[in-house]
């Protein structure tokens, strides 16, 4: 009933544009509607202590999935995140544990990530080779490395203060406080919503992914936004190796593996096109929310991981499958 | 001997709700003959092609394959009856061989199974019949454009194709290739398969052709004989007797300094450009058939397509290596196609009105680039909504007016327009070219590119005719007709006023 906006009497026009809001945004009311019925399940759920464990599992994916939420808004995709997670939360170990302070190592590593993406971003715009292939042969390469590190070995010894940077809990208000890492989490999705939202720059990734020509040829530097993009996405995996590593108190070669694939499930259920052009931070909060809410109410209920993974596809499916709906009443497909 | 193989007969194509393509269309085509297909821009010679191909099924009319009525519902069904067409972007897979493409969709078997032997055997009859000195296995991507174009041929002759229709296959082709193609189709014609030949150029079908149609306006206007038929009579018939006039609108003297001076400039396929001058004020059209190399003249100007060239913009050499280039030194550009290179259609108007002006800036300010976009979507008298609205919900006249805002709020000098009326309504069209007009009267300079000649003659201050790549003739409209430099777009003949 979208269709016809233009023609609609004023009366009328409030009201459709209340319903256009509600479909820009049903991750939102499935969000809210998944939360109730894990609500009405569980008594436990809704406890202070649940929802801040919430965010504190839901962080390390959900500030990938920001950086690949900027990937994917240029049509393009990264699949190298969940190797240079794991390649910087070793870096970061290897440092600590040979004595380098906090500060410094946290740095090298984030340079590091960025480095790894901007790498991927360079191949990808200059070559013009897809992304795909190019970030396939980074999760490949970047895991070898994490390997090549330790010969394979997990590293252990890290300073204690190092682990305060994942779990200090922060008082919000009386009674419900949040893990320092689900704040990082939140405080991320802010400034990223802010940098699509209020820069240039954000501009510019949505009019390259919607139209990479007409962003060409209206002067705006795409090689130069792909190449950014990239490294966005490769600080954010530094940032999530780095509270994994913080979190796990241990630097593990085998961690984030699959990563790649629930971060870019949780882009895409945000309401981010793989094509490019169109979505945002918004709905990749919500999703990553709501895959974890997911998983959260299978553990509280008792029912294995083999459920979850059941269910959490069929979710996924049943969401794209409603904005692809949408899509086409709205006579965009 | 003179037996119809095709015979058409009212053949034509509506497009609802009221979009006539193809009005009435005529023409027998004999065993044995080339017959040429000759006609303007628009005069409906693809509906024409696409509806005899089955690619299209006609709103009304009756055709005849050897005397047997038939109607097409796909391609495959005119193959099958043994018409074949061949497309001037030819149809071939580049990753195949020679022999798998011949026989694409029709593959010989046996029990069941691809019988390579009878391919490769029936590919090397049917390469023999075309001249080729190419192996059937041979990658089609390894060939050069003539030698894929004889592959396009064979591959008709392995359909027992009676009619094989050929859409421009000199647009791609030297000197020397089109003669090995020539040779070929000749030696066809002689075994009695018939060609029907579409080609812009007279030359041509002086050398090939036995009998020509010319196409005008959706009709089917005469068969003429070549060979008796002097090239006066042909150009008046695609020109049309009784052309209405347009009426040209005052224009002020030009007489701002020069702008833009291209000493030459040379690119891909054949782009060669030579002294062409642009005042301050100035509206300049660029008319040419199809591939004249207007479109590409104009992404060379603007620094999206690679170039060499010798120009100067304001007296300082001009040097563009992209888009961003010609943008910072004042030019802006309307392109060919505002839905694929004009425009972001998911995003609002405000967005894209704005895309180039807020390149440089750190913050985008909604509220800025808002009140930036509306007095000037005001003054192009756009009609939409709000300017969040998304583009795509706008008309095409609308958008048009977005796409020229872009360039207006980032202030460009020189504007570059490439088929700015195209899909725009007569009222969209007198709107653009007020504006236009408006542009040049406040110092604006502007080349604008369109295959209509009524709409330049209208509104420019000079036409240049761009033929093959060069721009071979240029006019002061004010002192010549319609007709004249309609001549020159087709022959080719040079002119300096």
């Amino acid at each position: 009933m979208t269709d016809t906006v233009t023609g609609a009497p004023p009366m009328q026009r409030s009201g459709r544009r209340l319903i256009d809001l509600a479909i820009e945004y049903n991750f939102i009311f499935i969000f809210l509607v998944v939360v109730a019925i894990a609500a009405i399940l569980s008594p436990n759920f809704m406890t202070p202590t649940n929802i801040a464990n919430l965010f504190q599992q839901a962080a390390v994916v959900g500030v990938v999935a920001i950086g690949m939420t900027f990937v994917i808004l240029t049509g393009n995709i990264d699949l190298s995140v969940g190797s240079v997670v794991a390649l910087c939360g070793m870096l970061v170990a290897v440092l600590l544990a040979g004595g380098m302070p906090i500060l410094p190592a946290i740095a090298i590593t984030i340079l590091t990530g960025a480095a790894a993406g901007a790498t991927i971003g360079l191949i990808t715009a200059l070559a013009e080779v897809p992304s795909f292939i190019v970030s396939l042969a980074g999760l490949v390469s970047f895991r070898g490395v994490t390997y090549l590190l330790t010969d394979g070995v997990p590293v252990s010894g890290l300073p204690p203060s190092f682990g305060a940077i994942s779990s200090t809990m922060i008082p919000l208000f009386p009674g419900a406080q949040i893990s320092s890492m689900g704040l990082i989490f939140i405080v991320l999705c802010i400034a990223a919503g802010a940098l699509l939202r209020f820069t240039v720059f954000g501009e510019s990734v949505y009019a390259t992914g919607g139209n990479a020509e007409a962003a060409r040829l209206s002067g705006l530097p795409t090689k130069r936004i792909l190449v950014l993009v990239f490294t966005v996405s490769g600080i954010m995996s530094a940032l999530g190796g780095i509270l994994l590593t913080s979190r796990l108190r241990i630097g593990q070669p085998t961690a984030a593996q699959g990563l790649e694939l629930d971060a870019i499930a949780a882009v895409v259920l945000g309401g981010t096109s793989l094509f490019g052009g169109r979505g945002g931070v918004l709905g990749t909060f919500f999703a990553v929310m709501l895959l974890q809410v997911l998983r959260n109410i299978f553990n509280l209920l008792g029912l294995g991981s083999f459920y979850q993974m059941t269910v959490t596809g069929l979710i996924i499916v049943a969401a794209i499958l409603l904005n692809r709906f949408i899509d086409i009443r709205r006579g965009r497909a | 001997m003179m037996e119809d193989v095709l015979s058409i007969e009212r053949l034509s194509k509506r497009f609802p709700p009221n979009i006539v393509a193809l009005a009435d269309a005529n023409i027998s085509v004999r065993k044995g003959e080339v017959h040429c297909l000759l006609g303007a821009n628009g005069a409906g010679k693809s509906t024409f092609l696409k509806l005899i191909a089955g690619a299209l099924s006609p709103s009304g009319g009756e055709m005849r394959v050897d005397g047997r009525k038939v109607s097409f519902r796909a391609p495959a069904e005119a193959a099958t009856a043994g018409i074949s067409m061949i497309y001037q972007e030819l149809d071939l897979v580049p990753q195949l061989t020679v022999a798998e493409n011949l026989f694409l969709g029709h593959p010989p078997q046996r029990f069941g199974f691809l019988d390579k032997r009878t391919r490769r055997n029936r590919a090397k009859e049917a390469l023999a019949r075309v001249g080729a000195t190419f192996s059937p296995e041979d990658r089609v991507g390894s060939l050069s454009i003539a030698n894929q174009q004889l592959t396009a041929i064979a591959r008709s002759l392995t359909r027992d194709a009676k009619v094989i229709i050929m859409d421009e296959p000199s647009a791609a082709l030297n000197e020397t290739e089109l003669k090995a193609v020539f040779r070929v189709i000749r030696e066809l014609t002689a075994q009695g398969v018939a060609i029907l030949y579409v080609s812009h150029r007279l030359g041509e079908l002086r050398e090939i052709g036995d009998r020509v149609t010319v196409l005008r306006g959706g009709q089917t206007i005469e068969t003429f004989d070549v060979a008796g038929t002097p090239d006066s009579a042909l150009v008046e018939a695609i020109l049309g007797r009784n052309r209405t006039l347009v009426e040209r609108r005052p224009r002020p003297p030009v007489t701002g300094d020069v702008v833009l001076k291209v000493d030459r400039l040379t690119a891909a396929q054949g782009l060669d450009i030579r002294d062409f001058e642009l005042r301050r004020g100035e509206i300049s059209g660029l008319t040419g058939l199809n591939g004249s190399g207007r479109t590409s003249f104009l992404k060379a100007l603007f620094g999206a397509e690679v170039s060499e060239a010798k120009m100067s913009l304001n007296g300082r050499p001009y040097r563009p290596k992209a888009p961003r280039d010609a943008i910072r030194a004042g030019l802006g550009l309307v392109p060919e196609n505002r839905k694929t290179e004009g425009l972001i259609l998911d995003a609002p108007i405000y967005r894209n009105a704005t895309l180039p002006a807020m390149q440089g800036n750190f913050l985008a300010r909604h509220g800025e680039l808002k009140a930036k976009t509306v007095p000037v979507l005001r003054q192009l008298s756009t009609k939409y909504g709000a300017p969040e609205q998304k583009v795509i919900q706008l008309s095409g006249g609308n958008q048009q007016k977005v796409v020229l805002a872009k360039w207006i709020i980032k202030g460009a000098s020189l504007l570059l327009l490439d088929e700015p009326s195209r899909g725009l309504d007569i009222g969209a069209k007198a709107d653009l070219y007020r504006l236009v007009e408006e542009l040049a009267a406040n110092g604006a300079a502007v080349i604008v590119a369109s295959s209509e000649l009524e709409e330049l003659y209208a509104a420019c201050d000079t036409i240049w005719v761009f033929h093959e790549g060069r721009n071979i003739a240029r006019f002061d409209p004010a002192t010549t007709d319609q007709d004249t430099i309609l001549k020159h777009q087709i022959l080719g003949e040079h002119h300096h006023d």
